[in-house]
Protein backbone atom coordinates (compact mmCIF):
# COMPACT_ATOMS: atom_id res chain seq x y z
CA UNK A 1 0.00 0.00 0.00
CA UNK A 2 1.16 3.35 -1.11
CA UNK A 3 0.44 6.39 1.28
CA UNK A 4 0.61 9.05 -0.89
CA UNK A 5 -2.78 10.89 -1.10
CA UNK A 6 -2.30 13.46 -3.69
CA UNK A 7 -0.97 10.91 -5.82
CA UNK A 8 -3.68 8.62 -5.50
CA UNK A 9 -5.91 11.17 -6.30
CA UNK A 10 -4.21 12.30 -9.40
CA UNK A 11 -4.60 8.94 -10.83
CA UNK A 12 -8.29 8.02 -9.90
CA UNK A 13 -9.94 11.91 -10.17
CA UNK A 14 -10.07 12.20 -13.90
CA UNK A 15 -12.04 8.51 -14.32
CA UNK A 16 -14.18 9.61 -11.83
CA UNK A 17 -14.71 13.30 -12.94
CA UNK A 18 -15.26 12.00 -16.24
CA UNK A 19 -18.09 9.20 -15.16
CA UNK A 20 -19.34 11.95 -12.85
CA UNK A 21 -19.71 14.90 -15.54
CA UNK A 22 -20.73 12.37 -18.59
CA UNK A 23 -23.00 9.96 -16.98
CA UNK A 24 -23.99 10.85 -13.03
CA UNK A 25 -24.77 14.61 -13.20
CA UNK A 26 -26.86 14.18 -16.72
CA UNK A 27 -28.96 10.92 -15.48
CA UNK A 28 -29.63 12.78 -11.79
CA UNK A 29 -30.96 15.91 -13.56
CA UNK A 30 -33.01 13.54 -16.05
CA UNK A 31 -34.35 11.52 -13.25
CA UNK A 32 -35.39 15.07 -11.85
CA UNK A 33 -37.39 16.09 -14.21
CA UNK A 34 -40.22 14.26 -13.48
CA UNK A 35 -40.78 15.62 -9.99
CA UNK A 36 -40.41 18.74 -11.02
CA UNK A 37 -43.69 20.78 -11.30
CA UNK A 38 -44.08 23.14 -14.03
CA UNK A 39 -44.97 26.02 -10.97
CA UNK A 40 -41.88 25.08 -9.53
CA UNK A 41 -40.91 23.28 -6.46
CA UNK A 42 -41.54 19.33 -6.62
CA UNK A 43 -44.54 17.41 -7.06
CA UNK A 44 -45.02 13.68 -7.63
CA UNK A 45 -48.62 14.59 -9.56
CA UNK A 46 -46.09 13.30 -13.39
CA UNK A 47 -46.05 9.60 -11.33
CA UNK A 48 -49.99 9.41 -10.51
CA UNK A 49 -50.66 10.99 -13.97
CA UNK A 50 -48.68 7.99 -15.76
CA UNK A 51 -50.05 5.59 -13.26
CA UNK A 52 -53.75 6.61 -14.06
CA UNK A 53 -53.18 6.20 -17.83
CA UNK A 54 -54.33 2.26 -18.72
CA UNK A 55 -52.27 2.25 -21.63
CA UNK A 56 -48.85 2.95 -19.19
CA UNK A 57 -49.94 0.54 -16.76
CA UNK A 58 -50.37 -2.50 -19.44
CA UNK A 59 -47.09 -1.67 -20.55
CA UNK A 60 -45.54 -1.46 -16.79
CA UNK A 61 -47.31 -5.15 -15.68
CA UNK A 62 -46.36 -6.63 -18.87
CA UNK A 63 -43.07 -5.33 -18.61
CA UNK A 64 -43.27 -6.62 -15.23
CA UNK A 65 -45.01 -10.11 -16.02
CA UNK A 66 -42.44 -10.49 -19.04
CA UNK A 67 -39.45 -10.20 -16.88
CA UNK A 68 -41.08 -12.73 -14.32
CA UNK A 69 -42.08 -15.30 -16.90
CA UNK A 70 -38.65 -15.22 -18.25
CA UNK A 71 -37.02 -15.36 -15.08
CA UNK A 72 -38.95 -18.20 -13.85
CA UNK A 73 -38.48 -20.11 -17.43
CA UNK A 74 -34.73 -19.57 -17.86
CA UNK A 75 -34.70 -21.41 -14.17
CA UNK A 76 -36.63 -24.51 -14.88
CA UNK A 77 -34.76 -25.16 -18.26
CA UNK A 78 -31.52 -23.89 -16.45
CA UNK A 79 -31.44 -26.11 -13.91
CA UNK A 80 -31.89 -28.95 -16.60
CA UNK A 81 -29.49 -27.39 -19.17
CA UNK A 82 -26.53 -27.10 -15.60
CA UNK A 83 -27.47 -30.76 -14.70
CA UNK A 84 -27.17 -32.21 -17.78
CA UNK A 85 -23.58 -29.71 -18.62
CA UNK A 86 -21.75 -30.68 -15.11
CA UNK A 87 -22.90 -34.47 -16.10
CA UNK A 88 -20.59 -34.58 -18.77
CA UNK A 89 -17.05 -35.42 -19.12
CA UNK A 90 -14.49 -32.89 -18.62
CA UNK A 91 -13.76 -32.37 -22.44
CA UNK A 92 -17.69 -32.55 -23.47
CA UNK A 93 -18.25 -29.89 -20.73
CA UNK A 94 -15.92 -27.55 -21.82
CA UNK A 95 -17.32 -27.71 -25.11
CA UNK A 96 -20.76 -27.72 -24.64
CA UNK A 97 -20.22 -24.67 -21.98
CA UNK A 98 -18.75 -22.73 -25.16
CA UNK A 99 -21.56 -23.43 -27.11
CA UNK A 100 -23.87 -22.07 -24.32
CA UNK A 101 -21.62 -19.07 -24.08
CA UNK A 102 -21.43 -18.34 -27.87
CA UNK A 103 -24.78 -16.98 -28.25
CA UNK A 104 -23.04 -13.64 -25.95
CA UNK A 105 -20.91 -13.06 -28.12
CA UNK A 106 -23.21 -12.41 -31.30
CA UNK A 107 -24.61 -9.22 -31.65
CA UNK A 108 -28.49 -9.22 -29.88
CA UNK A 109 -29.40 -7.46 -33.12
CA UNK A 110 -28.63 -10.78 -35.28
CA UNK A 111 -29.96 -12.75 -32.00
CA UNK A 112 -33.30 -10.94 -32.05
CA UNK A 113 -33.42 -10.90 -36.16
CA UNK A 114 -33.49 -14.50 -36.57
CA UNK A 115 -37.09 -14.98 -34.66
CA UNK A 116 -38.57 -13.13 -37.38
CA UNK A 117 -37.29 -15.55 -40.18
CA UNK A 118 -38.33 -17.97 -37.63
CA UNK A 119 -41.82 -16.71 -36.24
CA UNK A 120 -43.20 -14.26 -39.18
CA UNK A 121 -46.05 -15.09 -41.51
CA UNK A 122 -44.11 -16.91 -43.67
CA UNK A 123 -41.65 -18.13 -41.24
CA UNK A 124 -41.03 -21.47 -40.36
CA UNK A 125 -43.20 -22.09 -37.56
CA UNK A 126 -46.29 -21.30 -39.51
CA UNK A 127 -44.67 -23.38 -42.70
CA UNK A 128 -44.84 -26.37 -40.22
CA UNK A 129 -47.79 -25.92 -38.63
CA UNK A 130 -49.86 -25.30 -41.99
CA UNK A 131 -48.15 -28.15 -43.97
CA UNK A 132 -49.39 -30.63 -40.78
CA UNK A 133 -52.75 -28.80 -41.00
CA UNK A 134 -52.58 -27.39 -37.73
CA UNK A 135 -54.19 -23.70 -39.15
CA UNK A 136 -55.17 -22.66 -42.61
CA UNK A 137 -54.33 -19.19 -42.41
CA UNK A 138 -50.83 -18.22 -40.62
CA UNK A 139 -50.56 -17.47 -37.22
CA UNK A 140 -49.70 -14.01 -35.71
CA UNK A 141 -46.78 -15.06 -33.38
CA UNK A 142 -44.97 -12.11 -34.66
CA UNK A 143 -45.18 -8.65 -32.81
CA UNK A 144 -46.86 -10.14 -29.76
CA UNK A 145 -45.92 -11.16 -26.13
CA UNK A 146 -44.94 -14.05 -26.89
CA UNK A 147 -42.63 -13.61 -29.27
CA UNK A 148 -40.90 -10.97 -27.37
CA UNK A 149 -40.49 -13.97 -24.70
CA UNK A 150 -39.40 -16.27 -26.59
CA UNK A 151 -36.83 -13.19 -28.33
CA UNK A 152 -35.49 -12.56 -24.10
CA UNK A 153 -35.30 -16.02 -23.17
CA UNK A 154 -33.33 -16.90 -25.82
CA UNK A 155 -31.14 -13.84 -25.00
CA UNK A 156 -30.64 -14.62 -21.10
CA UNK A 157 -30.57 -18.04 -20.77
CA UNK A 158 -26.76 -18.50 -21.32
CA UNK A 159 -26.54 -16.06 -18.35
CA UNK A 160 -28.58 -18.17 -16.02
CA UNK A 161 -27.13 -21.37 -17.00
CA UNK A 162 -23.22 -20.20 -16.33
CA UNK A 163 -24.67 -19.06 -12.84
CA UNK A 164 -26.41 -22.70 -12.43
CA UNK A 165 -23.66 -24.47 -13.65
CA UNK A 166 -20.76 -22.52 -11.32
CA UNK A 167 -23.54 -22.87 -8.68
CA UNK A 168 -23.93 -26.53 -9.15
CA UNK A 169 -19.88 -27.45 -9.39
CA UNK A 170 -19.91 -25.76 -5.94
CA UNK A 171 -22.37 -28.14 -4.47
CA UNK A 172 -20.66 -31.08 -2.04
CA UNK A 173 -20.11 -33.78 -4.20
CA UNK A 174 -21.69 -36.59 -2.00
CA UNK A 175 -25.01 -34.74 -0.49
CA UNK A 176 -27.21 -35.90 -3.95
CA UNK A 177 -26.52 -39.99 -3.37
CA UNK A 178 -26.30 -39.06 0.24
CA UNK A 179 -29.89 -37.95 -0.03
CA UNK A 180 -30.76 -40.49 -1.96
CA UNK A 181 -29.28 -43.42 0.00
CA UNK A 182 -31.78 -42.31 3.03
CA UNK A 183 -34.40 -42.57 0.86
CA UNK A 184 -35.30 -39.12 -0.91
CA UNK A 185 -37.14 -38.96 -4.73
CA UNK A 186 -35.45 -36.89 -7.07
CA UNK A 187 -38.45 -34.50 -6.43
CA UNK A 188 -37.05 -34.42 -2.56
CA UNK A 189 -33.57 -34.14 -3.53
CA UNK A 190 -33.72 -31.07 -6.03
CA UNK A 191 -35.99 -29.30 -3.76
CA UNK A 192 -35.00 -29.99 -0.24
CA UNK A 193 -30.98 -30.52 -1.68
CA UNK A 194 -30.01 -28.85 -4.82
CA UNK A 195 -32.46 -25.72 -4.47
CA UNK A 196 -30.92 -24.70 -1.09
CA UNK A 197 -27.06 -25.48 -1.66
CA UNK A 198 -27.72 -23.67 -5.73
CA UNK A 199 -29.59 -20.75 -3.72
CA UNK A 200 -27.05 -18.20 -4.40
CA UNK A 201 -26.35 -19.40 -7.95
CA UNK A 202 -30.34 -18.92 -9.00
CA UNK A 203 -30.51 -15.92 -7.23
CA UNK A 204 -27.14 -14.31 -9.52
CA UNK A 205 -28.53 -15.63 -13.00
CA UNK A 206 -31.84 -14.89 -11.49
CA UNK A 207 -30.77 -11.13 -10.84
CA UNK A 208 -28.70 -10.78 -14.33
CA UNK A 209 -32.19 -12.27 -16.59
CA UNK A 210 -34.56 -10.02 -14.53
CA UNK A 211 -32.81 -7.09 -14.99
CA UNK A 212 -31.73 -7.50 -18.35
CA UNK A 213 -35.36 -8.66 -19.38
CA UNK A 214 -36.58 -5.57 -17.90
CA UNK A 215 -34.64 -3.09 -19.74
CA UNK A 216 -34.03 -4.87 -23.16
CA UNK A 217 -34.67 -2.45 -25.60
CA UNK A 218 -33.44 -4.49 -28.51
CA UNK A 219 -36.05 -7.62 -28.31
CA UNK A 220 -39.59 -5.36 -27.48
CA UNK A 221 -38.22 -3.19 -30.22
CA UNK A 222 -37.68 -5.74 -33.28
CA UNK A 223 -40.26 -8.62 -32.00
CA UNK A 224 -43.06 -6.24 -30.20
CA UNK A 225 -43.27 -3.74 -33.26
CA UNK A 226 -45.30 -0.46 -31.99
CA UNK A 227 -48.38 -1.98 -30.65
CA UNK A 228 -47.05 -4.53 -27.86
CA UNK A 229 -44.63 -2.27 -26.29
CA UNK A 230 -42.18 -2.48 -22.98
CA UNK A 231 -41.41 -0.04 -20.40
CA UNK A 232 -38.09 0.35 -22.60
CA UNK A 233 -39.96 1.04 -25.85
CA UNK A 234 -42.70 3.00 -24.20
CA UNK A 235 -39.70 5.50 -23.17
CA UNK A 236 -38.03 5.72 -26.66
CA UNK A 237 -41.68 6.57 -28.27
CA UNK A 238 -42.56 9.07 -25.55
CA UNK A 239 -38.77 11.08 -26.64
CA UNK A 240 -39.08 9.68 -30.20
CA UNK A 241 -42.76 10.54 -31.26
CA UNK A 242 -44.68 12.41 -28.29
CA UNK A 243 -41.51 14.98 -27.19
CA UNK A 244 -42.83 13.76 -23.64
CA UNK A 245 -39.79 13.60 -21.36
CA UNK A 246 -41.47 14.23 -18.15
CA UNK A 247 -42.94 11.06 -19.20
CA UNK A 248 -39.62 9.91 -20.29
CA UNK A 249 -38.55 10.90 -16.94
CA UNK A 250 -40.70 9.22 -15.30
CA UNK A 251 -40.17 5.85 -16.82
CA UNK A 252 -36.34 6.53 -16.25
CA UNK A 253 -37.07 6.48 -12.72
CA UNK A 254 -39.45 3.43 -12.70
CA UNK A 255 -36.47 1.17 -14.61
CA UNK A 256 -33.92 2.08 -12.26
CA UNK A 257 -35.76 1.74 -9.33
CA UNK A 258 -36.42 -2.04 -10.47
CA UNK A 259 -32.77 -2.72 -11.58
CA UNK A 260 -31.13 -0.93 -8.14
CA UNK A 261 -33.84 -2.61 -5.95
CA UNK A 262 -33.13 -6.54 -7.74
CA UNK A 263 -28.96 -5.43 -7.35
CA UNK A 264 -29.57 -4.47 -4.08
CA UNK A 265 -31.63 -8.50 -3.10
CA UNK A 266 -28.25 -9.58 -5.04
CA UNK A 267 -25.74 -8.27 -2.32
CA UNK A 268 -28.30 -9.03 0.08
CA UNK A 269 -27.44 -12.95 -0.58
CA UNK A 270 -23.98 -12.36 -0.82
CA UNK A 271 -23.52 -10.68 1.92
CA UNK A 272 -25.66 -13.25 3.71
CA UNK A 273 -23.49 -16.32 2.02
CA UNK A 274 -20.20 -14.69 3.47
CA UNK A 275 -21.59 -13.92 6.67
CA UNK A 276 -22.56 -18.13 6.36
CA UNK A 277 -19.13 -18.97 5.19
CA UNK A 278 -17.01 -16.84 8.17
CA UNK A 279 -19.65 -18.55 10.68
CA UNK A 280 -18.69 -21.77 9.97
CA UNK B 1 -31.91 -47.43 -22.35
CA UNK B 2 -33.42 -45.61 -19.43
CA UNK B 3 -35.20 -42.61 -19.90
CA UNK B 4 -32.41 -41.08 -17.54
CA UNK B 5 -29.88 -41.76 -20.02
CA UNK B 6 -31.92 -39.69 -22.28
CA UNK B 7 -32.67 -37.07 -20.42
CA UNK B 8 -29.09 -35.77 -20.69
CA UNK B 9 -28.52 -35.99 -24.62
CA UNK B 10 -32.02 -34.73 -24.67
CA UNK B 11 -31.84 -31.56 -22.70
CA UNK B 12 -28.80 -30.75 -24.21
CA UNK B 13 -29.79 -30.96 -28.23
CA UNK B 14 -32.93 -28.77 -27.18
CA UNK B 15 -31.16 -26.37 -25.27
CA UNK B 16 -28.35 -25.51 -27.70
CA UNK B 17 -30.83 -25.55 -30.40
CA UNK B 18 -32.64 -23.28 -29.07
CA UNK B 19 -29.76 -21.04 -28.82
CA UNK B 20 -27.77 -21.69 -31.21
CA UNK B 21 -30.32 -22.43 -34.37
CA UNK B 22 -31.90 -18.95 -34.95
CA UNK B 23 -27.93 -18.11 -35.36
CA UNK B 24 -27.28 -21.00 -38.07
CA UNK B 25 -30.80 -19.85 -39.86
CA UNK B 26 -29.39 -16.54 -40.15
CA UNK B 27 -26.18 -17.73 -41.59
CA UNK B 28 -28.19 -20.13 -44.32
CA UNK B 29 -30.82 -16.68 -44.89
CA UNK B 30 -27.89 -14.83 -45.68
CA UNK B 31 -26.95 -17.08 -48.76
CA UNK B 32 -30.30 -17.01 -50.33
CA UNK B 33 -30.72 -16.25 -53.78
CA UNK B 34 -34.28 -14.86 -53.50
CA UNK B 35 -35.85 -11.37 -52.85
CA UNK B 36 -36.94 -11.80 -49.49
CA UNK B 37 -35.56 -13.27 -45.69
CA UNK B 38 -36.61 -17.06 -45.92
CA UNK B 39 -36.00 -20.25 -44.37
CA UNK B 40 -35.14 -22.73 -45.98
CA UNK B 41 -33.11 -20.57 -48.40
CA UNK B 42 -34.04 -20.54 -51.71
CA UNK B 43 -31.28 -20.87 -54.07
CA UNK B 44 -27.64 -20.27 -53.34
CA UNK B 45 -25.72 -17.28 -53.72
CA UNK B 46 -23.28 -14.76 -52.26
CA UNK B 47 -25.50 -11.91 -53.29
CA UNK B 48 -26.57 -10.46 -50.20
CA UNK B 49 -23.09 -10.67 -48.46
CA UNK B 50 -21.79 -8.81 -51.68
CA UNK B 51 -24.55 -5.97 -51.37
CA UNK B 52 -23.89 -5.52 -47.45
CA UNK B 53 -20.79 -3.88 -48.84
CA UNK B 54 -22.46 -1.77 -51.36
CA UNK B 55 -24.71 -0.32 -48.67
CA UNK B 56 -23.27 3.00 -48.21
CA UNK B 57 -25.04 3.69 -45.02
CA UNK B 58 -23.79 0.20 -43.60
CA UNK B 59 -20.12 1.20 -45.00
CA UNK B 60 -20.68 4.27 -42.83
CA UNK B 61 -22.12 3.06 -39.90
CA UNK B 62 -19.69 0.52 -39.48
CA UNK B 63 -16.77 3.07 -39.83
CA UNK B 64 -18.68 5.02 -36.66
CA UNK B 65 -19.03 1.86 -34.78
CA UNK B 66 -15.58 0.67 -35.03
CA UNK B 67 -13.89 4.33 -34.19
CA UNK B 68 -16.42 4.37 -31.24
CA UNK B 69 -15.73 0.76 -30.11
CA UNK B 70 -11.82 1.11 -30.69
CA UNK B 71 -11.43 5.33 -29.56
CA UNK B 72 -13.85 4.83 -26.58
CA UNK B 73 -12.46 1.63 -25.12
CA UNK B 74 -8.84 2.91 -25.89
CA UNK B 75 -10.21 6.35 -23.78
CA UNK B 76 -11.75 4.14 -21.11
CA UNK B 77 -8.31 2.18 -20.60
CA UNK B 78 -6.36 5.49 -20.10
CA UNK B 79 -9.02 6.72 -17.51
CA UNK B 80 -9.54 3.43 -16.16
CA UNK B 81 -6.14 1.64 -15.74
CA UNK B 82 -4.50 4.74 -13.31
CA UNK B 83 -7.90 4.70 -11.54
CA UNK B 84 -7.95 1.15 -10.72
CA UNK B 85 -3.79 1.47 -9.96
CA UNK B 86 -4.90 3.82 -7.56
CA UNK B 87 -7.85 1.66 -5.95
CA UNK B 88 -5.69 -1.06 -5.84
CA UNK B 89 -2.26 -0.61 -4.44
CA UNK B 90 -3.19 3.32 -2.89
CA UNK B 91 -4.80 4.31 0.50
CA UNK B 92 -7.34 6.20 -1.47
CA UNK B 93 -9.64 8.69 0.33
CA UNK B 94 -13.32 8.10 -0.53
CA UNK B 95 -12.32 5.04 -2.63
CA UNK B 96 -15.71 3.30 -2.07
CA UNK B 97 -17.21 6.63 -3.54
CA UNK B 98 -14.63 6.50 -6.73
CA UNK B 99 -15.18 2.84 -7.18
CA UNK B 100 -19.30 3.57 -7.21
CA UNK B 101 -18.91 6.84 -9.95
CA UNK B 102 -16.79 4.96 -12.03
CA UNK B 103 -18.65 1.37 -12.07
CA UNK B 104 -22.33 3.35 -12.37
CA UNK B 105 -22.70 2.96 -15.79
CA UNK B 106 -22.98 -0.92 -15.99
CA UNK B 107 -26.57 -0.44 -13.96
CA UNK B 108 -28.37 2.08 -15.22
CA UNK B 109 -30.13 1.07 -18.61
CA UNK B 110 -28.17 2.37 -21.72
CA UNK B 111 -31.20 4.51 -23.45
CA UNK B 112 -31.48 6.23 -20.08
CA UNK B 113 -27.52 7.03 -20.38
CA UNK B 114 -28.48 8.31 -24.17
CA UNK B 115 -31.14 10.37 -23.44
CA UNK B 116 -29.73 12.27 -20.20
CA UNK B 117 -26.11 13.07 -22.32
CA UNK B 118 -28.46 14.23 -25.30
CA UNK B 119 -30.54 16.27 -22.83
CA UNK B 120 -28.17 17.89 -20.61
CA UNK B 121 -24.85 18.02 -22.57
CA UNK B 122 -25.22 17.41 -26.62
CA UNK B 123 -28.35 20.34 -26.59
CA UNK B 124 -27.34 22.88 -23.65
CA UNK B 125 -23.38 22.40 -24.62
CA UNK B 126 -23.67 22.25 -28.23
CA UNK B 127 -21.51 18.84 -28.73
CA UNK B 128 -21.70 16.93 -32.22
CA UNK B 129 -23.57 13.96 -32.31
CA UNK B 130 -20.14 11.98 -32.91
CA UNK B 131 -18.28 13.63 -29.92
CA UNK B 132 -21.47 12.63 -27.63
CA UNK B 133 -21.36 8.95 -29.04
CA UNK B 134 -17.42 9.11 -27.74
CA UNK B 135 -18.27 10.23 -24.37
CA UNK B 136 -21.24 7.82 -24.16
CA UNK B 137 -19.37 4.68 -25.51
CA UNK B 138 -16.13 5.58 -23.20
CA UNK B 139 -18.33 6.23 -19.95
CA UNK B 140 -20.13 2.56 -21.05
CA UNK B 141 -17.02 1.05 -21.64
CA UNK B 142 -14.98 2.46 -18.34
CA UNK B 143 -16.71 0.14 -15.38
CA UNK B 144 -15.74 -3.11 -17.53
CA UNK B 145 -12.06 -1.29 -17.39
CA UNK B 146 -11.68 -0.94 -14.19
CA UNK B 147 -13.17 -4.41 -13.16
CA UNK B 148 -10.68 -5.76 -15.51
CA UNK B 149 -7.74 -4.23 -14.65
CA UNK B 150 -8.31 -4.18 -11.05
CA UNK B 151 -8.73 -7.70 -11.21
CA UNK B 152 -5.32 -8.65 -12.95
CA UNK B 153 -3.87 -6.10 -10.69
CA UNK B 154 -5.00 -7.53 -7.60
CA UNK B 155 -3.89 -10.94 -8.60
CA UNK B 156 -0.28 -9.66 -8.89
CA UNK B 157 1.81 -9.17 -5.66
CA UNK B 158 2.63 -5.28 -4.87
CA UNK B 159 5.65 -5.83 -3.41
CA UNK B 160 7.45 -6.36 -6.62
CA UNK B 161 6.82 -2.98 -7.30
CA UNK B 162 7.90 -2.11 -3.64
CA UNK B 163 10.85 -3.68 -4.45
CA UNK B 164 11.63 -1.41 -7.79
CA UNK B 165 11.37 1.46 -5.84
CA UNK B 166 13.37 0.30 -3.03
CA UNK B 167 16.14 -0.02 -6.21
CA UNK B 168 15.68 3.14 -6.82
CA UNK B 169 13.23 3.35 -9.49
CA UNK B 170 10.51 6.04 -9.90
CA UNK B 171 7.14 5.31 -8.93
CA UNK B 172 6.07 6.11 -12.60
CA UNK B 173 9.24 3.67 -14.04
CA UNK B 174 8.10 1.20 -11.39
CA UNK B 175 4.60 1.17 -13.09
CA UNK B 176 5.99 0.75 -16.39
CA UNK B 177 8.45 -1.48 -16.10
CA UNK B 178 7.56 -4.04 -13.19
CA UNK B 179 3.43 -3.89 -13.66
CA UNK B 180 2.40 -2.59 -17.00
CA UNK B 181 4.32 -5.87 -18.65
CA UNK B 182 2.20 -8.02 -15.77
CA UNK B 183 -0.61 -6.95 -16.51
CA UNK B 184 -0.78 -6.89 -20.51
CA UNK B 185 -3.41 -9.99 -20.47
CA UNK B 186 -5.54 -8.27 -18.23
CA UNK B 187 -5.60 -4.90 -20.58
CA UNK B 188 -5.73 -6.75 -23.51
CA UNK B 189 -8.87 -8.63 -22.26
CA UNK B 190 -10.38 -5.39 -20.93
CA UNK B 191 -9.75 -4.27 -24.58
CA UNK B 192 -12.14 -6.90 -25.72
CA UNK B 193 -14.36 -7.26 -23.39
CA UNK B 194 -14.86 -3.07 -24.22
CA UNK B 195 -14.97 -3.94 -28.18
CA UNK B 196 -17.46 -5.97 -28.20
CA UNK B 197 -19.73 -4.56 -25.74
CA UNK B 198 -19.42 -1.32 -27.10
CA UNK B 199 -19.58 -2.74 -30.93
CA UNK B 200 -23.14 -4.39 -29.76
CA UNK B 201 -24.42 -1.81 -27.66
CA UNK B 202 -27.72 -0.17 -29.48
CA UNK B 203 -29.71 1.61 -26.19
CA UNK B 204 -26.72 4.14 -25.24
CA UNK B 205 -26.64 5.36 -29.16
CA UNK B 206 -30.51 5.71 -29.79
CA UNK B 207 -30.91 8.81 -28.93
CA UNK B 208 -27.53 9.87 -30.68
CA UNK B 209 -27.86 9.90 -33.81
CA UNK B 210 -28.00 12.49 -36.35
CA UNK B 211 -27.97 13.15 -40.20
CA UNK B 212 -25.53 10.32 -41.62
CA UNK B 213 -23.91 9.61 -38.21
CA UNK B 214 -25.63 6.43 -36.75
CA UNK B 215 -24.06 3.50 -35.24
CA UNK B 216 -24.53 0.04 -37.13
CA UNK B 217 -26.71 -1.87 -34.69
CA UNK B 218 -29.32 1.10 -34.78
CA UNK B 219 -28.73 1.69 -38.78
CA UNK B 220 -29.55 -2.36 -39.00
CA UNK B 221 -32.55 -1.94 -36.79
CA UNK B 222 -33.47 1.23 -39.23
CA UNK B 223 -32.89 -0.72 -42.19
CA UNK B 224 -35.01 -3.79 -41.16
CA UNK B 225 -38.11 -2.03 -40.45
CA UNK B 226 -38.19 -0.82 -43.99
CA UNK B 227 -36.48 -3.26 -46.27
CA UNK B 228 -37.31 -6.99 -46.05
CA UNK B 229 -34.32 -8.79 -47.74
CA UNK B 230 -31.54 -11.13 -46.70
CA UNK B 231 -28.84 -7.99 -46.32
CA UNK B 232 -29.37 -7.80 -42.52
CA UNK B 233 -29.22 -10.96 -42.26
CA UNK B 234 -25.81 -11.57 -44.56
CA UNK B 235 -24.22 -8.52 -42.33
CA UNK B 236 -25.30 -9.78 -38.95
CA UNK B 237 -23.49 -13.21 -40.42
CA UNK B 238 -20.69 -11.56 -40.95
CA UNK B 239 -20.69 -9.92 -37.63
CA UNK B 240 -20.71 -12.43 -35.66
CA UNK B 241 -18.14 -14.73 -37.14
CA UNK B 242 -15.70 -11.38 -36.49
CA UNK B 243 -16.85 -11.20 -32.67
CA UNK B 244 -16.50 -14.78 -32.59
CA UNK B 245 -13.14 -14.78 -33.82
CA UNK B 246 -11.86 -12.24 -31.66
CA UNK B 247 -13.06 -13.63 -28.60
CA UNK B 248 -11.28 -17.46 -29.92
CA UNK B 249 -8.22 -15.69 -30.57
CA UNK B 250 -8.21 -13.69 -27.57
CA UNK B 251 -9.29 -16.85 -25.46
CA UNK B 252 -6.55 -18.83 -27.62
CA UNK B 253 -3.70 -16.27 -26.59
CA UNK B 254 -4.40 -14.29 -23.30
CA UNK B 255 -6.96 -17.09 -21.41
CA UNK B 256 -9.35 -14.26 -22.06
CA UNK B 257 -12.04 -15.85 -19.77
CA UNK B 258 -9.68 -15.42 -16.72
CA UNK B 259 -10.38 -12.18 -16.73
CA UNK B 260 -14.08 -12.12 -17.38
Amino acid sequence: MFQNRAEALALALPAAIFAAAVFLVPVVILLSDGFRSPAGGWTISAYTDFFSNSLNQTVFLRTLRLGALVTIASAVIGYAAAFAIVSLEPGAKGKVTGLVVLPLMISPVARTYAWIVILGRTGIVNQAFQALGITEAPLRILFSETAIFIGLLQLFLPLMIISLISALENMPKDAIPAALVLGANWFQVFWKVVLPLTKEGLVIGGTLVFTGSLTAYITPAILGGSKVLMLETLLYQQVAVSNNFVAASVIAFILIVMSFAANILLKRVATARNKQRSQA
Amino acid sequence: MTLRSLFIPITLLLVIAFLIGPFLIIVAASFSAGETLAFPPQGFSLRWIAKVFTVESFRASFGMSLFLAIGGTAAALILGIPASYALSRYKLPGAEIVRTIVSAPIIVPGIIVGLALLRYIVVPFQVGITLALFLAHTALVLPYAVRVVSASLDNLRSDIEEAAVLLGSSRLGAFFRVVMPNIRGGIMSAFILGFVTSFNQVPVSLFLSGPGVRTLPVDMIAYMEIVFDPSVAALSSLLAFLSIGIVFIAERFLGFSRYV
